[in-house]
């Protein structure tokens, strides 16, 4: 057993005499004594190589595949070796939240980089230095976009499962509707929309691309949005923004997403990252830690938490959100991994993953799986067959390649990165043939 | 330091990634970015050189001493960064096959289990994030709770004045008011006062304990019997469970839902604001309304469930699944011996350095604290103008991370000292020196301390600028 302690025996006994009393249980004195536990029942205190094989046992009893074709939230993408090694560094991951500016510059100016870039990626103004992942963003939006008087906010049936699942959580308790609106064709129907804008509407939520891999017309459901005094909030997959119009281009208040494929490992769903970004108008209503640059007494440049009268410790119940801890080191992850591909490194990874996921679909095509909506796709897309979903997936797993996620009996959503090559997806193009 | 994007010169690359053997598809125009992608360009060198003097202008447990009350900066151990670092934990997808990811299950289970045992709760979900968001969750349960008895008047939640401000912001956002109760001589909850506010419109009382003075509340079966007989529901803020793991259980307090920060007292990194994880444990009654899905075990191996009845969901998939990695590894590496040892050399830490320096900081008297204290500077500062702050502003002087200042609100001048059970009796006793010596400075040569820190990476920044005309971005 280790607990990680670092007084020896003597030591404790010089510390009670110290403190003048003849043992630690009379430290605990004021805890009423019918109250006191007599033992844990929990095994016994293990050494660290038992651990460790406890540990690696258990990870064992996971399934790791060679090829990996599914998406929906959580993405496979390379990692650059620098972007772990620097990472790794103790001082980074053993900080606290940087409430010490004159010892914190760096995590505070890392924070500041990380929603420079966030803005750059997004377009928008300000970032916040993050909230807990995209369904939480998308939440966080929908609280601050919606008042007294308007109190619907509205998305469509198309956005990710989790994320309307977290929508639905929020809203319940704020008496904050949640109006789900059918797609057409996969992507948002304007034709809905238009008819349910109107004074009551706070926000409209969409994202981009959507569930099925779809690119919506965010531009004009934006106009829709802001035609009826709505606000506009965009939900982006932050690798599809190297080469897809940014929410500021689309006119968005508000962009949000999950920042996991900017580095982040697919960790059975976590840790991940929530992006947050705005307008300079919604900047005052915006949760979360900010940082801003300012000068110390000198005048040297220096980094701090700022705007933080919009926060819980300052102002309890009156705070915009009760968020404290975010993902901090998720975000500094993110950002290096966004200054480690750079402008080119981004867009070769996003044009990757459209490419190989056209380059799959026309050949699922060939095989009769036709895909079931015609609109312009990034790198998800939606085949329906009449072989059963089950029984692909089956063959694929057999060939340690994790196969698109079910969606109906015979429907499944594909997922392609830059982490496959042309011949993994010839052989699971092949192995999807001899499924009969 | 210069900022990346001002070594960022164009052409320069990092990373490199295979040339894709498929024809080019592009976007189509309708879709297509027209702005630039303003992003740095460095080579790795500069990347290197870049994150590794950030790094070295960061402060963490690694540094050196972290006192940060009712933040239990503990140390983290290395071991649980490998065992999360390995391939079976990183590299699957959270909607892999359920046959596939057993081991992942397990974790979670086990993990719960564990939870549950050191809380004495029934149930635990791991999915919140951080402990806001447990708290937030552990609110929809008790309101999910009370709906489902049709008992629709309990609409406010009761608050000490003590209380951490995420109490009142999550109360807030789960559709509660807030009911502020006093605090009495003894800094715990005033009775009479509780007895006045308590009735058939209690949702439930947030209770931190030991409180956020790092004192046990004394009075908490009493305390439990008057919100119990309301008809209202008792609340764990698990902050300071590290004091108390192993030797006493909230469940056996009289709470009936908890939230734990995996990030404080289970040894789980900080990484400079999180990822923190804020599992929630409840009593059996409240167990159906946990949010989706749970992991449950059958003799088919693990397998996640739902509730028709759960708040639903308050995170994307099963929350931050990597510290729950880190975290089973901490349980697992000290067992039930080792969990309540580290409870109890944190309290006798936090007494050795207050045993030492309670003459010149004055904290509350007569009583042991728990893992962590709370000092009041007042009188210092009416003598010689040196603040709170200026103590801990000359602390990082000495290389020192300054305990948490001014909290909770109810102390004047405070500063809260939480040296965790890890940290080593020399390095106690080095500080006990320091803090006696900057007690003296402050007489000597108040000025000095007032325009500290010297020798840090920057003096003072000016707050005030940065709100009021705020950068909050890098502009070209």
């Amino acid at each position: 057993m280790s607990d990680y302690l670092s007084t020896t025996e003597k030591e404790t006994s010089e510390m009670l005499k110290s403190i003048g009393v003849n043992s630690i249980d009379e430290l605990f004195d004021d805890i009423p004594r019918d109250l006191k536990l007599k033992k844990l029942n929990l095994p016994q205190g293990k050494s660290q190589q038992e651990t460790m094989e406890i540990m690696t046992a258990l990870s064992k009893k996971n399934k790791v595949y060679d090829v990996i074709l599914r998406g929906a939230g959580s993405y496979d993408h390379y990692i650059p070796s620098m972007v772990k090694n620097l990472a790794s560094r103790s001082e980074f991951i053993t900080a606290y939240t940087p409430y010490q500016a004159e010892m914190s510059q760096g995590i505070l100016q890392a924070i500041f980089e990380y929603q420079s870039m966030i803005c750059n990626l997004t377009g928008m103004d300000v970032s916040n230095a993050s909230v807990y992942n995209g369904a939480n963003a998308a939440a966080e939006a929908m609280l601050m976009s919606t008042d007294r008087t308007r109190k619907v906010f509205i998305t469509f049936d198309n956005i990710r499962p989790d994320t309307l699942k977290v929508l639905n959580t929020y809203a319940h308790r704020r008496g904050i509707t949640v109006c789900v609106l059918p797609s057409k064709e996969g992507v948002c129907d304007l034709k809905a929309l238009k008819e349910h804008l109107d004074d009551t509407s706070a926000a409209v939520y969409i994202e981009q691309p959507n569930y099925f891999g779809l690119l919506e017309d965010a531009e004009k459901i934006g106009e829709l949005a802001h035609e009826a005094k709505a606000k506009f909030v965009m939900g982006c997959n932050p690798i599809a923004l190297a080469i897809v119009k940014s929410p500021a281009e689309c006119g968005a208040d508000i962009a949000v997403g999950d920042a996991q494929p900017l580095g982040l490992p697919m960790a059975f769903g976590g840790p991940y990252v929530g992006f947050m970004a705005c307008t300079e108008k919604e900047m005052r209503k915006m949760p979360g830690r900010i940082v801003g640059e300012t000068t110390d007494h000198d005048g040297n440049r220096a980094y701090v938490l700022t705007l933080q009268a919009r926060e819980q410790h300052i102002r309890r119940e009156k705070a915009f959100s009760n968020i404290c801890s975010n993902q901090a080191y998720c975000a500094l992850i993110a950002s290096m991994y966004m200054a480690a591909m750079g402008p080119s490194g981004m867009e070769e990874v996003a044009n990757a993953c459209v490419s190989y996921a056209h380059y799959f679909a026309d050949a699922l095509a060939s095989l009769g799986f036709a895909l079931k909506y015609n609109g312009e796709f990034f790198h998800e897309f939606v085949t329906v067959s009449t072989i059963p979903a089950e029984k692909i997936l089956k063959a694929l797993d057999k060939e340690g390649i994790l196969g698109g996620l079910k969606l109906s009996d015979n429907e499944i959503l594909w997922c392609t990165t830059e982490t496959l090559t042309k011949a993994d997806i010839d052989r699971a193009v092949e192995v999807i043939r001899r499924v009969k | 330091m210069k900022l990346i994007f001002e070594i960022s010169e164009q052409g320069k690359r990092c990373a490199t990634l295979r040339t894709p053997e498929v024809n080019h598809t592009k976007v189509g125009k309708k879709f297509a970015r027209t702005t630039k992608l303003e992003l740095p360009e460095v080579s790795e060198v500069d990347f290197s050189r870049h994150y590794t003097a950030l790094s070295r202008r960061a402060f963490g447990v690694d540094n050196g001493f972290y006192p940060l009350g009712s933040c239990t900066m503990k140390y983290n151990p290395k071991i649980n960064e490998e065992v999360a670092a390995l391939a079976g934990f990183t590299r699957i997808h959270p909607l892999q096959p359920e046959n596939t990811v057993q081991g992942a299950l397990e974790v979670m289970n086990t993990l719960s289990g564990y939870l549950a045992e050191i809380t004495g709760m029934d149930a635990v979900t791991l999915q919140p994030n951080a402990g806001a968001h447990g708290e937030y969750t552990g609110l929809l349960l008790i309101a999910a709770y009370h709906a489902s008895r049709k008992d629709f008047k309990r609409t406010k939640v009761i608050v000490p004045d003590s209380a951490h401000g995420t109490n009142p912001a999550s109360a807030v956002m789960a559709g509660f008011e807030i009911i502020n109760v006093p605090s009495d001589e003894q800094k715990g909850v005033d009775l009479e006062e509780l007895k006045k506010v308590v009735g058939d419109d209690t949702a439930a009382l947030m209770l931190t304990n030991p409180t956020t003075l790092g004192l046990f509340e004394k009075n908490i079966k009493q305390i439990s019997k008057i919100i119990h007989d309301a008809g209202g529901l008792l609340y764990y803020d698990g902050a300071n469970l590290n004091a108390v793991m192993g030797v006493v259980r909230p469940g056996d307090m009289g709470f009936d839902v908890v939230h734990l920060n995996l990030h404080k007292t289970f040894s789980t990194p900080h990484g400079g604001g999180g990822p923190g994880s804020g599992p929630v444990g409840c009593k059996s009654a409240l167990a159906q309304f946990l949010p989706d899905p749970r992991v449950e075990k059958t003799d088919k191996g693990y397998k996640f469930v739902c509730s028709k009845k759960s708040i639903g969901k308050v995170a994307s998939f099963y929350g931050n699944f990597g510290v729950y990695v880190r975290a089973l590894t901490y349980i697992i590496t000290l067992g039930a011996e080792g969990i309540k040892s580290a409870a109890q050399h944190a309290v006798l830490n936090a007494n050795y350095l207050k045993a030492n320096i309670e003459d010149l900081y004055p904290t509350e008297k007569g009583r042991h604290c728990m893992h962590e204290f709370v000092v009041s500077m007042q009188e210092l500062k009416d003598k010689t103008g040196v603040s709170a702050m200026d103590i801990a502003k000359t602390m990082i002087d000495r290389g020192y991370h300054p305990p948490t200042m001014y909290f909770p609100l109810i102390i004047h001048e405070a500063l809260m000292f939480e040296p965790t059970e890890t940290e080593t009796k020399q390095t106690l006793d080095e500080v006990i020196t320091a803090l006696r010596e900057i007690y003296d400075e402050a007489f000597k040569d108040p000025e000095y301390m007032k325009a500290a820190p010297h020798h840090a990476q920057i003096g003072r920044p000016d707050e005030v600028k940065a709100a009021r005309q705020p950068i909050v971005r890098y502009k070209k």
